[in-house]
């Protein structure tokens, strides 16, 4: 999976010579929305623990060009990110990144967070801050990240690294749209907590915008 | 290797997906299965561990389990009927034996917005730190702190004549046996066992900043049960806080009448259930900061037995353990770990002089731990042990441990 974040040059992009870049938009349709993590049930607690379930951030994706146009790699600028940690939750629980980019950890909850990751990609491991700290992380290497705590065992998130800028997250209603692409054919994944959609091939047009739809799970 | 155990570790390797199961971490879940849309949780755990044969007893949680040699499969469940009913279980079994619930309780949140539980059934320990750890995640060594496995030569069933023979069991805690009430010989007692859990009802309550519990159970601290066997309940409670983010503290006390009416009867006859008790007391401190997270717990143990012969038992048993405990992340999915710790008892007078009544004992363990996934650790670790009696008065012992959960 992490080898389809690398962008390439194939043979089948088409078109890089026109004038006027075009777009893809469309919606990704999830027949089964993916559930917020269940805490391990806390039998050895003396209490309950009040956490309320949001699916909002479960109900975006990310579609992203499986191969991106040549040159596309000059134009990726170093930015930063943010992942906040609230709610004993990761927010947002979906990040899209372009490699370079610094990605800030902050705190916001009373209680202490660790994040890490044991992914090729990125492995880290931020140790334990409290409330009002933030330690960031860069992230250089294209793939999939998938972040944790060390301390709730429910805290999840998916960082997806691109050397290329052609990906577009989609909103809660799952409408995505991807500007500034060359003319050209290009094979365009859909993504959801780990599962995608198989490459489809669509073709950009000259200053036009293609229209493609994806459902998933 | 007995046949039982090579049996567990080939289990182990499988349930854990290695060797020969190809593709065996995409089969295993990684996280709680959930059903009927969240009210059903089901979580597991698998620990199996191998290690040096340990002729002492030092790790022994029974007469024939050692916790340096164990195959323990944990499945939990919760069950939320409402938002004020909640059912939680767990079953375990050890060394692929007999099937046991070692929780099964309701939790009940009379309102919903304020943090106040109810639990009746088989509840989680009140007392302490250490037991309500999920030992196989957030234990970072193999061993079990002193307090809540060394088995003292303490029995509840049981009751030594005189001090003498009391005398005669220091050390041999794995293995006792006395002349009043049951005299088949059995294993004795921990001060604290984190292997079973006692029935009864629990009541909690927690704010941001401190969190108080109390409980009346059946059994005691050393001796939890499902059913009373003494006619009278023990009562403990525990009330923490945490100052600042990173910092709990702790303090605990229980009591309650230890021996069993049956013994208690042999000894002095009947209308005395009540009378010999275990009272505890306990403090626990923990504190962690970037990559680094330091324990310590320290429990007092008093059993009143009752004087019968001479040389007589004329003072309180009493026990005193405390725990150092560190881990510290040296890189992402590997920390090492370390745990000081020392169980030491008073003395009573026999025939030869005041004596402490059974064998005080050290252990050091190091280890560390690796985790190959977010859900499986690999852990090692080597433990010295010395003790002041006993056939064994010192031990190396050396184990692996593969932890997997979900």
């Amino acid at each position: 999976m992490s080898s389809a974040l690398i962008a390439q040059s194939p043979s089948a992009i088409r078109g890089l010579r026109a004038a006027r870049n075009g777009a893809i938009r469309g919606r990704v349709d999830l027949r089964k929305v993916p559930t917020p993590s269940e805490p391990r049930p806390n039998v050895a607690d003396l209490g309950a623990a009040v956490r309320a379930l949001d699916i909002s951030d479960r109900l975006r994706s990310v579609v992203y060009l499986e191969s991106a146009p040549r040159g596309a790699f000059e134009t990726v600028e170093p930015t930063h990110a943010v992942m906040d940690q609230r709610g004993e939750r990761f927010v947002p629980h979906i990040l899209a990144i372009t490699t370079g980019t610094t990605v800030d950890f902050p705190n916001s909850d009373h209680i202490y967070h660790n994040v890490f990751s044991l992914s090729k990609t990125k492995r880290f491991d931020l140790g334990r801050y409290a409330a009002g700290h933030s330690v960031p992380v860069r992230f250089d290497r294209p793939g999939i990240v998938r972040v944790f705590c060390d301390i709730h065992s429910h805290m999840n998130a998916f960082i997806l690294v691109f050397s290329h800028p052609f990906f577009s997250l989609t909103d809660n209603d799952g409408r995505f749209r991807i500007d500034n692409i060359p003319p050209g054919v290009y094979n365009v994944i859909a993504w959801n907590e780990g599962v995608q959609s198989d490459p489809r091939a669509v073709t950009i047009p000259d200053g036009g915008i293609a229209e493609e739809d994806f459902v998933l799970r | 290797m007995t046949s039982g155990l090579r049996r567990a570790a080939l289990l182990a390797a499988v349930a854990l997906g290695g060797g020969t199961l190809p593709a065996g971490a995409q089969v295993l879940p990684s996280e709680p299965i959930a059903l009927a849309g969240g009210h059903v949780t089901v979580s597991g755990d698998v620990t199996a561990a191998i290690g040096s044969d340990d002729t002492g007893f030092f790790n022994y949680t029974d007469y024939e389990h050692s916790a340096l040699k164990l195959f323990r499969v944990d499945l939990s469940t919760s069950v939320t009927l409402n938002s004020h009913f909640t059912l939680l279980g767990e079953i375990r079994d050890e060394n692929i034996d007999t099937l046991r619930a070692y929780a099964f309780y309701v939790r009940i949140r009379p309102w919903i917005d304020r943090g106040i539980d109810i639990q009746a059934g088989r509840v989680p320990p009140t007392f302490g730190a250490f037991a309500r750890r999920v030992y196989a995640t957030d234990n970072p060594l193999v061993g079990y702190p002193l307090a809540y496995q060394y088995l003292t030569s303490l029995r509840p069933d049981a009751l030594p004549w005189s001090a003498d023979e009391l005398l005669r069991m220091r050390g041999r805690g794995w293995l006792s046996n006395f002349s009043i009430g049951n005299q088949e010989p059995e294993n004795g007692v921990a001060v604290a066992t984190a292997f079973r859990w006692d029935t009864g009802i629990q009541l909690h309550a927690a704010s941001d900043k401190v969190d108080g519990t109390v409980a009346v159970t059946t059994g005691t601290l050393s001796n939890p049960r499902i059913t009373d066997d003494n006619s009278a309940p023990q009562v403990a409670a525990r009330v923490s806080a945490r100052p600042i983010p990173g910092l709990v503290l702790g303090v605990s006390a229980s009591r309650g009448p230890f021996v069993s009416s049956t013994a208690a009867r042999g000894a002095v006859g009947d209308g005395h259930d009540r009378d010999f008790t275990q009272t505890a007391w306990g403090g626990d401190i923990e504190y962690s900061r970037g990559y680094y997270v330091l324990r310590a717990e320290t429990i007092w143990s008093e059993w009143k037995l009752p004087a019968l012969g001479a040389p007589v038992i004329d003072t309180p048993l009493q026990a005193l353990s405390t725990y150092v405990e560190g881990r510290y992340k040296l890189r992402p999915g590997l920390y090492v770990a370390g745990r000081v710790d020392h169980l030491g008892f008073n003395d009573i007078v026999g025939s030869a002089g005041p004596q402490s009544w059974d064998a005080p004992v050290t252990r050091v363990e190091v280890g560390a731990g690796y985790s190959l996934l977010r859900n499986l650790l690999l852990k090692i670790s080597v433990q010295r042990n010395t003790r002041d009696g006993g056939r064994v008065p010192s031990a190396t012992l050396a184990a692996v441990q593969a932890v997997y959960w979900f």
